[in-house]
Formats: structure tokens, C-alpha cells, sequence
């Protein structure tokens, strides 16, 4: 068995989370430059609702995994609206330039301690809906959930960029993100579709949840230390750039599970934050973050 | 078509416009012309929405629009082409357009269809240059490239009335010549406009009425070759 591609293919998948999550900060913040720091919580109460529906924990099982999903993506994005009603409206209304920061980091705790209340504090594990048995690829041995990961994290990332590309409520979204003042004037309600990226992004959140809750273990807590990676990841990326939020979650996932194997797991998580340090100093705008391309 | 009474407005503390009073009769061209600073952008911003007039009021068509968000007033049936153009440089030429017709294409309380394919075909016809280039990014073009794409975005809207902001704005003299064909030619299409500028003679060439702003105030109104040959506006903006 081949150790290195065995830790780089589950980096891989932890990486891709890692990006669902970092493009959930990126579409707030270029449509509403804002993000919600209660990303993590998302994920959270994404996991928790999709354990309630298909584990034992709530008297279930009620549903089966994939039919879970749509359900848990529905109350991800409605979860997203109550976000930006609360924490974010209010604070652009005033044109308040920090307040949607405290603001989203207070809901978020709230979010977590109602978790807390109502799953308990203890984490718990997750039926997975693959095989547990792992499989060969390349010599390595990877589990089935974490190709589930892979395909699952492009698949939702592919869909959005063929949502933002063909469509004309996609188109909408994209021009609010590059001139929000020049968009309002075309007739789109911006605000509508500052409520609707931050639907999405707490969309994105769940979905991750979802996704990643098999292979790790689900708690209230757990949303607490991706979330925070996962802004690492897209402040490496870029905010502005899916690409980089890809590249980013795959460095940062891949850096962790090799430290983990040939440091010491003690120390997974220095390298990203290291990279995300020299990143800031020399490339603040990410790896991929790109001015706009305007001539003058 | 267009009538602005008694309009204030400013940003933050700071009041731009002390009370602008003007007409747009519908299928006349108005101009609204003075110096850098005297209120001429920031009565187009209060009058679509980009920013929320203090006092006053702006009808359009007879309805009441003051103080509606842009994209209401767009719904009701006026385009903006802004200051320093606002294209969106990171979607192609044909996004723009058809984001132009936003309020035509999409479903609920918008504006009615019509024939937009036939006013997309139309505006292509009117800017030979962004048929060539309709599917490249609309960033890459050039600045009289991207004023052309920001007036025929604001016709796709296929509007009752059209504001044009500085369409001359850091031109070479040979499109600024271009623009203002464009413009007559819209004219004579029977399109209602406002018009700002800073090119005065050109502006006052092409219009029926003009406006002259100072300070904020509208301080001379006539028609435009009454404007042409007073001397106050000669010394001032035309430059004789």
C-alpha cells in the first residue's frame, strides 16, 4: 500500500469540503462584500437536521440519505435567510462597516448552543450511506464516503458555476457581485440577491455537513474548527476566486493529513496555518484573487 | 414624460442639490449642462434611484417614483446610462444586453416583453463594433467600446425614458462624434432622453431644451438655440 497517495487522496476529500464551505464565503461576500462567520454553525445544524432524519438519534430513521439531502438543503438555505435578516440587513441598512461581523459571530453561537440544548454536547456517528469497506485505488485504500466527497463537492461546485453562467437570475447574481449600484439600475433587486447568496451559502454549508458528517464524527461542536479552516482556505484561494477555493482546500487538506502521518498529528494543522500567515503577508488577495478586468 | 420638482438630495451630511426643478417632454432631448461639481450626475442618481432624494419629487409618466429603489424605477420604465459607464467587465458583451432586458426577461411585476430579440438585433445594428465583439468579456473592450455597450445596455431596457450621464466622458474626438450620431439618430427614433454633459455646444446641438446647473441650483432654462446664442452661457460653457 502506498502511504503517500493513501494521505494525499484523503486530503483530497478533506480539502474539497474544505472549498464548499470557503465558496459559501465567497458568494456573500461578492455579492454583499460580507461573510457569515457563522458558516461553521451551518454546517453544523446541516450535519445535526440530516442525523435526525436518517440516523436513530430522534426516534428515526424517516428517511434514506439521499432522499435526506434535498430536505437538509431546503432548511440550509432557510437557515441562510434568518442569517441575513437578522445579522446582515440590519447592519447594511446602517451601512454599518463591522457590525455584520459580531452580529454573525453572536447568531452563530446561538446556533451552537441551541444544537447543544437539543442534540446534546457528545458527538455521535453518522450511518454512512456507502460501503464502509475501503476500496483500491492506486494502491491506496480510500473509502467509498470519500470519493462520495469528491464527486459531491464538483458536483455542487459545477452546478453553480452552470447556474451563474446560463441562467439569467445567475447572470443577475454575477453582476451584482461586480457593480451592485450598475445592477440595481438593470432592474434587479440587489437585495433580493444579497438574501438569496447568503441562502446559498448556508446551502453549501448543509451540503457539507451532509457530506462529511460519514466520515467524521457529528456534534454540535463540529462546525466550530471547519468553519475557521475553511476561511483560512478561502483567504489562501482568494475570495474572489472558485478556482482558488479548490486549489486552497486541496493545499490545506493535503498539508494536514501528511503532517499528520510523517510530524505528528499534534501539529495537522500548522503548515495551512503557516501558509495562510506568508499568504497574507505577500499575496493578501489570495492566490487567485484577481482585480477586475476593466480598461480605461 | 419626466418631471422632477423641487428635487434634493446629497450624500451623507452633505446637500448637492438645493430644490432642481426640469421637464422632460416625451420624444424631446434635454440636456442638463455645467461645470465639474455643479449637481448634474448627482440629479440623475436622485431621479433613478441610486440615491435617495431628500425632498421633492420625480414622476415619470405622471407616477409618483420618487425615492424608489433603482430597481423599481427601472421596472417602471426608466434607464440610466451612469457615469464612468458601470459596465460589468467580467461577463461578455451579449450578458450585458440581455441583463439590459432584465426587467422584460424575467417574470412578476416587470416591464413588458415586446420584441427583444428584435431590440437586441437593433442595438447590435445601432453599434456595428459590439456585434463583432459579443461574446468577448466586456472588460476587454475599449473606453468608446464600453460607452456604446452602456447605452445600447440602458436601450434594451426599451425605456419611456433614457438618462445619459457623460456619454462623451474621455473620448477621443473622433467618438465623441460617434456618440452624439448615436444620439441623434435615437432622437429622431422618437426616444425621450436627458442628457448631461459637459460638452455643452454639442449638447445643446443635438437637444430641444437645456437646462444650466450651478452650485446645485438650475440657474438658465431655454431652448436650445436660445441657450446657444445667450452670452452668459457662451462665456461660461462654450468657450467664445
Amino acid at each position: 500500500m502506498n502511504i503517500l497517495t493513501q494521505l494525499v487522496l484523503s486530503g483530497m476529500a478533506l480539502g474539497m469540503i474544505y472549498a464548499v464551505i470557503a465558496f459559501g464565503y465567497q458568494s456573500t461576500f461578492a455579492t454583499s462584500g460580507t461573510l457569515n462567520f457563522g458558516q461553521g454553525e451551518a454546517l453544523m445544524l446541516g450535519a445535526m437536521t440530516g442525523l435526525s432524519l436518517t440516523g436513530e438519534i430522534m426516534g428515526g430513521p424517516y428517511l434514506n440519505y439521499w432522499l435526506m439531502v434535498p430536505v437538509v438543503l431546503v432548511i440550509g438555505s432557510l437557515q441562510g435567510l434568518v442569517v441575513e435578516f437578522l445579522a446582515v440587513r440590519p447592519a447594511l441598512r446602517i451601512h454599518s462597516e463591522f457590525g455584520w461581523i459580531m452580529s454573525t459571530i453572536a447568531l452563530g453561537i446561538i446556533f451552537r448552543n441551541v444544537a447543544e440544548n437539543v442534540w446534546g454536547r457528545d458527538d455521535v456517528p453518522f450511518p454512512s450511506p456507502l460501503p464502509t469497506t475501503p476500496v483500491h485505488i492506486l494502491g491506496a485504500n480510500i473509502l467509498p464516503m470519500e470519493l462520495g466527497v469528491m464527486v459531491g463537492a464538483l458536483l455542487l461546485m459545477g452546478l453553480m458555476e452552470l447556474f451563474n453562467r446560463r441562467t439569467l437570475y445567475g447572470k443577475a447574481v454575477v453582476a451584482t457581485s461586480s457593480d451592485r449600484g450598475a445592477a440595481g439600475l438593470m432592474g434587479i433587486d440587489t437585495r433580493a440577491v444579497i438574501a438569496f447568496s447568503y441562502a446559498l451559502s448556508s446551502l453549501t454549508a448543509a451540503f457539507a455537513g451532509v457530506l462529511i458528517a460519514p466520515i467524521t464524527l457529528t456534534g454540535a461542536s463540529m462546525g466550530s474548527v471547519l468553519g475557521l479552516k475553511a476561511f483560512a482556505v478561502a483567504i489562501i484561494g482568494g475570495l474572489t476566486s472558485g478556482m482558488g477555493a479548490v486549489v486552497g482546500g486541496l493545499i490545506l487538506g493535503i498539508a494536514e493529513t501528511t503532517t499528520g502521518f510523517y510530524f505528528s498529528t499534534g501539529y495537522k494543522d500548522v503548515p495551512g496555518l503557516i501558509l495562510l500567515l506568508l499568504i497574507l503577508a505577500w499575496k493578501p488577495n489570495g492566490l487567485f484573487g484577481r482585480a477586475a478586468v476593466q480598461k480605461f | 414624460m419626466l418631471e422632477i420638482e423641487g428635487l434634493e438630495a446629497g450624500y451623507g451630511p452633505v446637500r448637492v442639490l438645493h430644490g432642481i426643478s426640469l421637464k422632460v417632454p416625451k420624444g424631446r432631448v434635454v440636456t442638463l449642462i455645467g461645470a465639474n461639481g455643479a449637481g448634474k450626475s448627482t440629479t440623475l442618481r436622485a431621479v433613478s434611484g441610486m440615491i435617495q432624494p431628500t425632498a421633492g419629487q420625480v414622476r415619470l409618466a405622471g407616477k409618483n417614483i420618487t425615492g424608489l429603489p433603482a430597481h423599481r424605477v427601472a421596472q417602471a420604465g426608466l434607464a440610466h446610462s451612469p457615469e464612468g459607464r458601470r459596465i460589468f467587465p467580467n461577463q461578455s458583451v451579449r450578458d450585458n444586453l440581455i441583463l439590459g432586458a432584465y426587467t422584460r426577461l424575467t417574470f412578476g411585476h416587470s416591464r413588458p416583453r415586446g420584441d427583444i430579440s428584435g431590440d437586441f438585433e437593433r442595438a447590435l445594428d445601432l453599434f456595428p463594433r459590439l456585434r463583432e465583439r459579443q461574446y468577448q468579456l466586456a472588460g476587454t473592450l475599449s473606453g468608446g467600446e464600453q460607452q456604446m455597450l452602456a447605452m445600447a445596455r440602458a436601450l434594451m431596457l426599451n425605456p419611456d425614458v433614457l438618462l445619459l450621464d457623460e456619454p462623451s466622458l474621455g473620448l477621443a474626438p473622433v467618438l465623441v462624434e460617434e456618440v452624439f450620431h448615436i444620439i441623434r439618430r435615437l432622437k429622431s427614433e422618437g426616444i425621450t432622453m436627458l442628457l448631461v454633459e459637459q460638452f455643452a455646444h454639442a449638447a445643446l446641438a443635438v437637444a430641444d431644451y437645456g437646462f444650466v446647473m450651478e452650485n446645485g441650483r438650475i440657474v438658465l432654462e431655454g431652448s436650445a438655440t436660445e441657450l446657444q446664442r445667450d452670452e452668459q452661457v457662451k462665456s461660461a460653457y462654450l468657450g467664445h
